[in-house]
């Protein structure tokens, strides 16, 4: 099994900030989006998000598969859901009839139980709201995987305030990737050599999974009897006594402040607007009315 | 088994918590690739019984750093993004295994597979919940949307999964105790 890591150097501006700098500004946009339903904020975050995410410069042929799952997800999920139901909505799109686009009313034969579906304009703006807002945090979180160096995780999250022994396992965890990979390409090999035919798994699906254990018991024992190895070697290197030092250090750069500076008044002026001032609730544009003919 | 306090987080849990969370991100990515038997949208993952049996034979930290990061590590290999919520809620998946371990003393009887496989059946009920409940404030989706669309397909197939692999992992893990002296 071939297992490969997202990222790749770029040359981009995006990775030329400090990973902690990036981490930030993505977890402020994160918490001050979802305080908001009116579209005129929400497509202010989602350009603010889609100028970021063009910046990381991704192909097509990179993302192709993620954009299949997040598009399916957010029109027909979660588009189509909300417009026939207005599920997740305010009162006024729940209840509200002001508007209605379309209605029906079907009887279902033998119980007579009524269902009456009914589209309203409130419901379209709700469902439209709800997918720049999803699309917007889709678009924000996409890129992680592709443009952040593997090797500076641990020192990352060291330097975000992570204990050294929390940042240090995070560190380790990346680095045994491509080797559990070889075991488990290893494994499935030995199996198959004696006539394990996993892609021909038979009986329900309790009976699949049972069946799954020789695969994952080998790879998960050996690699605890090797990891004790590794805690030997650590232990004998006294890991833990004393504050430990990294091989990567991680400088701020004058970009990297205005960045955070940006992060920290958007979350700031998002909190005050919608808390403080009650501005950012679901709207209904007047356009929308009147292109819907009201 | 060797007496250890649970909130510990020595040399032995960094270096378990790390090969839990790499284990569960390589073994969830390979069985994305072997597609596996599905109910509906929602693929089964038999890999999440790793961070219940990290959680179980280690600790809570080591529990629900398995499943926490090894769920950004599957996710980053599939190429899927990140889903901070999601990957909190596997790390719970994780944690609250790992208290069962104070109830257990021998990874071979019939009473510690039950107690593990209650406590593993509880941390994928709590997680997958928290999971799809967060969707209610990240998505804007209603409640009976987060528990019949997510939390019914995951939180479902997370416990057959944990019930019937944990078990066979403890007994196997028993074997080795022994010859390590750990």
């Amino acid at each position: 099994m071939l297992v490969s890591w997202r990222y790749r150097e770029r040359n981009t501006l995006i990775q030329k900030l400090d990973p902690r700098a990036r981490w930030i500004f993505m977890l402020a946009v994160l918490f001050s989006v979802i305080q908001f339903w009116d579209l005129r904020f929400l497509l202010f975050f989602f350009a603010l998000t889609l100028a970021y995410y063009l910046l990381c410069r991704l192909t097509w042929q990179e993302t192709r598969r993620i954009w299949t799952f997040v598009l399916i997800l957010v029109v027909a999920i979660i588009g189509l859901n909300t417009v026939l139901t207005g599920r997740g909505g305010p009162t006024e799109v729940l209840h509200g009839r002001a508007h209605v686009l379309w209605e029906a009313r079907w009887t279902i034969p033998g119980v007579s139980w009524e269902i009456n579906p009914t589209i309203t304009v409130e419901k379209v703006v709700f469902a439209v709201a709800q997918m720049v807002r999803m699309l917007t945090v889709a678009i924000l979180f996409i890129p992680v995987a592709y443009t952040f160096n593997p090797n500076h995780y641990g020192i990352t999250f060291r330097r975000l305030g992570l204990p050294d022994k929390v940042a240090f396992s995070i560190d380790l965890a990346f680095r045994f990737v491509p080797t559990l990979a070889r075991d488990f390409s290893i494994t499935l090999d030995a199996q198959r050599a004696r006539g394990y035919e996993v892609e021909k798994l038979t009986g329900g699906p309790i009976a699949q999974i049972r069946k799954l254990a020789p695969l994952i018991v080998p790879v998960t024992i050996s690699a605890i009897v090797g990891a004790e190895d590794i805690i030997n070697a650590m232990d004998l290197r006294c890991f833990g006594l004393r504050p430990r030092t990294w091989i990567h250090e991680l400088r701020y750069t004058p970009r990297d402040y205005a960045l955070i500076a940006f992060s920290v008044l958007l979350l700031i002026v998002s909190t005050l607007v919608r808390v403080l001032w009650g501005i950012g609730g679901f709207w209904v544009p007047d356009w929308a009315l009147r292109w819907f003919g009201f | 088994m060797q007496e250890r306090k649970w909130y510990a987080f020595g040399t032995r849990e960094v270096v378990f918590a790390a090969l839990g969370a790499a284990l569960y991100g390589v073994l969830s990515f390979a069985t994305n690739m072997l597609a596996l038997p599905a109910a509906g949208n929602v693929a089964f993952r038999p890999a999440v019984c790793i961070p219940m049996f990290f959680g179980i034979a280690f600790g809570p930290w080591v529990g629900f750093i398995s499943g926490f990061l090894g769920n950004i590590i599957g996710d980053a290999l599939s190429g899927w993004g990140f889903w901070f919520w999601w990957d909190l809620g596997n790390g719970i998946m994780g944690l609250i295994p790992g208290f069962a371990g104070l109830l257990i003393r021998d990874f071979r009887s019939t009473r510690s597979l039950t107690i593990a496989d209650v406590f593993s059946a509880l941390g994928a009920i709590v997680g997958m919940l928290l999971a799809s409940l967060s969707e209610i404030w990240v998505s804007g989706v209603d409640l009976r949307t987060a528990l019949v669309g997510y939390f019914l397909p995951a939180g479902l197939t997370n416990v057959i999964n944990g019930i019937i692999l944990v078990p066979i992992l403890m007994v196997a893990y028993s074997a080795i105790t022994a010859r390590t002296g750990r």
